[in-house]
């Protein structure tokens, strides 16, 4: 009963801040196909004098990379209806250029505002209109969930981590006079460690398997069953073969981090 | 003969040189010796112990154990120079999670040796020290005067070329001090190994010849 408490003590915490690195990583590609997607549907509409190509858009900012012409005979087809061939040729004549320009990520405001005086420092450029208002609530929505999940992940992590230390001074008593012994016999720190290593290397790859195991079944299971669409939508994104040599190489470094700090403190020379 | 131990103008002390325990001791033994250590409650007998396996470094001069000036020794060294020491303490420093046996080939295992020969030794040494049927159970189940044989086992498992031992009858009765006794004066004599012994009072059934060292107002005198 003790032996398993005392595994227990720390694959728990350290399971913790596993779940906080996959948290992270599902999040993190599902916010990226997230903001793939709002990219893709934001426009900034550009209106110039004369015709402009997409190379001095370019030329004016690096984070436009499309820029579509809207057909001036569509425009003025719907706002001259009944007017004369000839007075819809004069609108024609002095209607201006309008163009959409995409970018290449998804900006903050601060960065479409750059983007707005540039163009405008274009004499050509009549008007630019990035929509701001509406691309602004769905960024801060965006970037205020992605902010509380993060904060969440940091919290838990720090949580996790006072827990571990805590269990460390555990091991640190229950190893200390054993370490002690063998340090006085001569024996060198891989040796005197050489326990404590084999404890936690096990506990890691136990804690490891068990949050795979967990967003396995989130991935294969729960989120095929769940019906929630976004869930479905994302479920490559919800685990990857590739987490399990994240999480495991995570778990190591926790590992080497408690262990030698349990090792080192139990050093004997006194000075 | 050469000298094992040598200390010239030795200085210890604690808290970074502040509480100073010996003042510029000066002595040597040499191998083979039988050495008592006495003096009063808190003198630093248990004091030079540890500097002597390098668990307190010396504030100034020098101690020299096996050609090593233990006040400039590297970590590694330090670590060389302990297996070939046999080391008894008082409160028998055994790991209670670990069998007698085990206990005994600790230096053993530390310096690679064989499962095989780890086990032939234990065998041969727990017989020495007349714990045979013994080597199976954990150190709390023996009584204090066993589990101070199974530590005189232990120090003499790798046939040290000097045993230091702090009160190793401490927390002994008559008969089992005897017994540790006859143990160390058999290591000094059969293996040629020299041996330090701290202790408050020199046990009267003692027959090898022996040199007396007492430390006295942190000085370390020779009694003739």
């Amino acid at each position: 009963m003790k032996f398993i408490k005392n595994h227990l003590m720390f694959i728990l915490p350290l399971m913790a801040i596993l779940l906080g690195v996959e948290f992270y990583l599902v999040f993190d590609r599902t916010t990226d196909s997230y903001e793939k997607t709002l990219t893709e549907g934001y426009t900034m509409l550009v209106v110039s004098k004369n015709p402009v190509k997409l190379e001095t858009f370019q030329k004016l900012n690096k984070h436009i990379i499309t820029a579509t012409q809207i057909e001036r005979n569509n425009i003025v087809s719907e706002v001259a209806k009944g007017i004369s061939k000839s007075n819809s040729e004069a609108i024609l004549k002095a209607l201006p250029y309008f163009y959409n320009l995409g970018l290449d990520s998804y900006l903050k405001t601060s960065e479409l505002d750059a983007i707005k005086a540039d163009l405008k420092a274009d004499s050509n450029i009549k008007k630019v209109e990035t929509f701001g208002s509406s691309y602004n609530s769905s960024y801060r929505l965006f970037a205020f969930i992605k902010l509380i999940l993060k904060v969440f992940i940091i919290f838990m992590a720090v949580v996790s981590l006072f827990l571990i230390i805590k269990q460390m001074e555990i091991w640190k008593y229950a190893h200390k006079e054993r370490m002690q012994v063998m340090e006085i016999f001569g024996a060198p720190l891989m040796l005197r460690s050489g326990v404590l290593f084999r404890v936690a290397f096990v506990d890691a790859i136990f804690a490891t398997m068990f949050v795979s195991a967990i967003f396995f079944y989130i991935k294969f299971y729960w989120a095929a069953q769940s019906g929630i669409d976004i869930m479905q939508q994302n479920q490559e994104a919800l685990f990857q073969v590739a987490d399990i040599g994240i999480l495991f190489g995570s778990a190591i470094a926790i590992v080497i981090v408690a262990v030698y700090s349990v090792v080192f403190s139990n050093k004997g020379v006194q000075e | 003969m050469s000298n094992v131990i040598q200390a010239s103008n030795l200085t210890l002390a604690y808290d970074n040189g502040a509480k100073e325990i010996i003042k510029d001791a000066n002595f040597s033994i040499k191998k083979g010796e039988f050495v008592f250590i006495t003096g009063p409650s808190g003198s630093g007998k248990s004091t030079l112990l540890k500097a002597l396996y390098g668990q307190l470094k010396p504030t100034s001069g020098s101690l020299i154990v096996g050609g090593n000036d233990l006040a400039n020794i590297r970590r590694k060294k330090l670590q060389e120079l302990r297996t070939h020491m046999g080391i008894i303490f008082q409160d028998y420093k055994l790991v209670n999670e670990w069998t007698v046996s085990k206990n005994v080939v600790l230096p053993l295992m530390i310096a690679g040796y064989s499962n095989e020969i780890q086990e032939t030794q234990a065998r041969r040494l727990l017989k020495h020290v007349k714990l045979s049927e013994h080597g199976e159970k954990y150190p709390l189940e023996l009584s204090g005067g066993e589990q101070q044989r199974v530590g005189v086992a232990r120090a003499l498992s790798k046939n040290p070329v000097v045993i230091l031992a702090d009160e190793p009858t401490g927390n002994l009765d008559d008969y089992s001090s005897n017994v540790i006794w006859d143990l160390m004066e058999n290591a000094c004599q059969q293996l040629d190994t020299t041996v330090l012994v701290v202790t408050h009072k020199i046990p009267t059934i003692f027959s090898l010849p022996y040199r007396h060292f007492i430390i006295e107002s942190k000085g370390v005198y020779e009694v003739h």
